[in-house]
């Protein structure tokens, strides 16, 4: 006799299996539905962009579950046992429904690899199903969440995979054939019953396993398992439609189609909040909340009863009025499974709030209005902007004839903050140590509008995008270096037809270096280290190249912060937060101060004039004296040069 | 809840937060020279904000009054944009300059003609003179009940329920309707208007009414410049910084030889 299966051995009446099959499979579909109906209606469009390469990485991701991995190896492995154990035990069902109703083929061979192939899968559910368990209620990792449906899922799984295999030793323990071994667990399990009470029991076992395997099919959509349809679903449209910049045109606050699947993909795993650090610092606002109020509030709006997931709790809605927290760091996006972008989620939301006005804050009330008239956010006089160059004798590009081969693009915050202005004497006198011919646009420099896009001033951006592309090109200016890394992104990312090319001074710095106009006579014997600014590393990916700038000045050692590099933590001045009153428990600058200080560098070394002012602050706040400094990099650079 | 006809008088002045080196003054012309963009006084937007505010809780209709000489639709349509109903600009030549008494008699020739309202708002002072004198001078020639400095304004039944700053604190007053109260900065900044509505503002076809002196039944004779009698640059406030050195016990020290020297 060949091995083979027994289908619906001892059964009777399978007709009822079906009509409950039938009716899991309409509660499933009923559910997606519900779904689909909500995206339509809070999404302006329903149009989904075919990506190759989209495609390519939501694949690799959702069955490699790299992202799942990433930072959290742990959590990654315990996803992938019960990931692939779950989908294999899902595909040899199907197969088994392959064999019996369309064409025979587990037979022999076939079905002693596919017996044990189902061991395997049942045992990597429960033991990942079980490391859930513990991660979550007894290791009671910080970021994870303790509610109903939290401990719901993993128990109906681990009751459905432990009713399997015992059903299965029921079955062996009568049947007894000679290729049962290759069923190894359910062998082991035989052992323990009676042929004749295990054929008793049998049916009784079989209807129950029944019920939780069709009723989990039945509540995916219901629960946080609605993961598995949402999160590949997510990482494809996050890869697929990035808008490069917020239009002004009507909507531009409303959500799209990828962010409505992103409030639905999200499981709650918490990652973000870990790394926000708005959260570190104590204060009332968490990506994971924000997009969970989100989530509920779009199902409130667009769907006749509200949230259908059950076991989620109702009083979330208050949460999100807590966006201007946000210092649009990016951390939560790195880091996030789904590529979750919360932070751009938050700019939206500023968008309506700054549209309909009685929400906006009021020191952010106070500066846009400064920066619509003054166009910079710090009240100083326009005339004032180009007096830190007073003595330097630097072109100024606005002037009849002036010509210069590279713009330098000082911003607003570097022109009028003295702790700020040594970034732009320093980088100036480094240029001219270089032999670089170079100008400024002394009263003339416009914002660039980073502020006014960060906090959802989309208008005011527009004009003053608008105002410095029409400046530049006035002047014939194609290359520009910034002091600020929100300039250069802002120019670099959000200028869509922007007429010159826009580099951050570390770049430009890099290069000289390369080319030997940069050269480093002198030493400085010190321990640093680097904090990288938001806006230069986790949002433009330039991690390197002040590193490398840093390393190459002799004597200098550079040791690394716990967070660095796309890890980095932020400053707390980003996103528009400079310009608010916001506070939580401790200061977001002071936390990474503290950070510094505990590496023992007597340097802390950065490139954004925020980041400076922010950090320079927090050390004289928290007491930290010489020799530890708070020094931006072209001042450095100076002194080795 | 009835509705409610609110009119706010709004003044047009040199943005009160230019800085410092952007005003500088004229001895011999007599005249103070801000170099900064217009702007309507910040307790004039104070009291925009709370019509703003009444009239989204019970309904009604708010006109907004700006005078001057020339008076600049550019930055008055931002009332417009804020939830005013109607902007009537009083621009006369005669109206440059004028002194508190004439500014109320003008004001109150328009609220005059437009005829029927609950409540007349003002901010407490300008921004530029804070003299803080129009708006009661205004309710003594409408013969209204006037209420200063208002921190918090609610109506009920026909009457009108004040907060009013004190020294001490605030004190409640009750009045009845139509009258004149001055709004303090308490009652909360004027709503965040974003430059998208401003520009749909701007663009819309949108006529603004001028009044003459003529229209509103004042004769140039009974209007009284403002004159100034005396003016002089700020002195020069150049910083002198000494940083004292030592423990704080050695700092405390030497800043009270300092501060003996002074003495």
């Amino acid at each position: 006799m060949t091995p083979h299966r027994v289908m619906f051995w001892q059964i009777g009446n399978v007709w009822i299996f079906y009509v409950l099959a039938g009716l899991a499979t309409g509660l499933f579909l009923a559910g997606v539905v519900a779904y689909v109906s909500v995206w339509k209606k809070s999404s302006r469009s329903l149009e989904i962009p075919f990506s190759k390469e989209a495609l390519k990485r939501m694949i690799l991701d959702t069955f490699l579950g790299r992202r799942v991995l990433q930072g959290d190896v742990a959590a990654g492995l315990m996803h992938l046992l019960i990931f692939w154990g779950f989908l294999s035990l899902f595909i040899g069902t199907s197969l088994l429904a392959i064999h019996h109703y369309i064409f025979t083929f587990l037979e022999g061979t076939a079905h002693l690899i596919f017996s044990f192939g189902l061991e395997v899968g049942g045992l990597m559910l429960l033991a990942g199903v079980i490391w859930a368990l513990i991660r979550r209620y007894l290791q009671r990792v910080p970021r994870l969440e303790r509610r109903l449906e939290d401990a719901v899922v993993p128990l109906w799984l681990l009751l459905a995979a432990l009713s399997g295999f015992i059903l299965e030793g029921l079955r062996l323990a009568v049947e007894r054939s000679p290729w049962g071994g290759w069923s190894f667990v359910g062998w082991c399990l035989s052992g323990f019953f009676s042929p004749a009470g295990a054929e008793g029991l049998y049916p009784y076992l079989w209807w129950g396993h029944a019920l939780l395997c069709l009723g989990f099919i039945a509540v995916i959509p219901y629960t946080k398992l609605f993961h598995i349809l949402g999160a590949p679903a997510g990482i494809y449209l996050q890869g697929a439609s990035k808008p490069i910049v917020l239009g002004m045109e009507e909507g531009a606050g409303e959500f799209d189609l990828g962010d409505a699947i992103f409030f639905d993909g999200c499981m709650r795993c918490g990652r973000c909040v870990e790394a926000c650090p708005s959260v570190g610092a104590g204060e009332p606002f968490a990506p994971r909340d924000f997009v969970q109020a989100l989530r509920q509030a779009l199902w409130q709006e667009h769907f006749p009863l509200g949230d259908i997931r059950f076991m989620s709790p109702k009083e979330e809605s208050k949460v999100d009025e807590n966006f201007w927290y946000c210092t649009t760091c990016r951390a939560c996006l790195e880091i996030c499974p789904v590529y979750g972008a919360a932070f751009e989620v938050v700019t939206k939301k500023r968008v309506l709030a700054v549209e309909e006005g009685t929400m906006v804050p009021k020191l952010l009330n106070q500066t846009l209005e400064k920066l619509f008239k003054y166009n910079n956010p710090w009240e100083s006089s326009k005339r004032k902007r180009g007096a830190w160059a007073d003595g330097l004798e630097l072109i100024d590009l606005t002037k009849r004839g002036a010509e210069a081969d590279l713009c330098y693009f000082v911003g607003c915050t570097t022109s009028f903050d003295d702790t700020a202005q040594m970034i732009a004497r320093s980088f100036s006198k480094v240029l001219q140590t270089a032999g670089v011919n170079f100008g400024i646009l002394g009263k003339k420099e416009p914002c660039c509008g980073d502020i006014a896009r960060r906090v959802g001033e989309l208008g005011l951006f527009e004009e003053q995008r608008k105002g410095s592309e029409e400046l530049f090109d006035k002047y014939g200016i194609t290359e520009v270096a910034t002091s600020s890394p929100h300039c250069f992104h802002t120019f670099k990312n959000e200028y869509p037809e922007a007429p010159f090319r826009a580099r951050h001074y570390t770049q430009v710095l890099r290069e000289l270096m390369a080319e030997g106009k940069l050269r480093f006579k002198k030493g400085v014997e010190a321990t640093v280290t680097y904090h990288d600014p938001c806006y230069l590393g986790r949002h433009n990916r330039i991690f390197d190249e002040p590193r490398e700038i840093i390393r190459a000045i002799p004597g200098i050692n550079l040791i690394e912060m716990t967070h660095y590099q796309a890890d980095s933590l932020c400053c707390g001045g980003g996103g528009g937060r400079m310009w608010q009153d916001l506070q939580g428990e401790v200061k977001m600058s002071e936390v990474r101060i503290r950070e510094a200080e505990a590496t023992g560098a007597e340097i802390l070394i950065t490139a954004c004039p925020l980041c400076l002012i922010m950090l320079e602050d927090a050390r004289k706040a928290a007491g930290l004296k010489e020799p530890f400094r708070v020094m931006d990099l072209n001042e450095l650079v100076l002194q080795a040069l | 809840m009835t509705e409610i006809r609110i009119i706010v008088c709004a003044k047009q002045i040199p943005d009160p937060e230019a800085p410092l080196s952007d005003v500088s003054v004229d001895a011999e012309k007599m005249e103070v020279i801000v170099d900064a963009p217009q702007v309507i006084s910040p307790f004039d937007e104070n009291a925009l904000e709370v019509a703003v505010r009444l009239k989204e809780e019970a309904g009604g209709k708010i006109s907004v009054l700006s005078l001057g000489k020339k008076v600049s639709d550019t930055v008055l349509r931002k009332t417009l944009a804020a939830g005013a109903d109607e902007l009537i600009l009083l621009e006369d030549d005669n109206f440059e300059n004028l002194d508190s008494h004439s500014t109320a008699a003008a004001l109150a020739g328009a609220i005059r003609k437009i005829g029927d309202y609950d409540l007349v708002l003002t901010g407490r002072q300008a921004g530029d003179w804070d003299s803080g004198q129009v708006g009661l001078i205004l309710g003594e020639m409408l013969a209204l009940p006037c209420i200063s400095l208002a921190r918090d304004i609610s109506i009920e039944d026909g009457n009108v329920l004040v907060k009013k700053n004190i020294p001490e604190g605030y004190e409640r007053v009750k009045a009845q309707m139509p009258a004149l109260i001055t709004v303090s900065n308490e009652v909360g900044e004027l709503r965040y208007i974003s430059r998208t509505k401003m520009l749909k503002m701007m663009r819309g076809a949108r006529s603004i009414p001028s009044w003459s002196a003529e229209d509103l039944g004042v004769t140039p004779e009974a209007l009284q410049q403002m004159g100034i009698t005396a003016l002089s640059s700020p002195p020069d406030m150049g910083r002198d910084c000494e940083l004292l050195e030592g423990s704080p016990d050695e700092q405390a020290e030497k800043l009270a030889e300092v501060f003996k020297t002074l003495r």
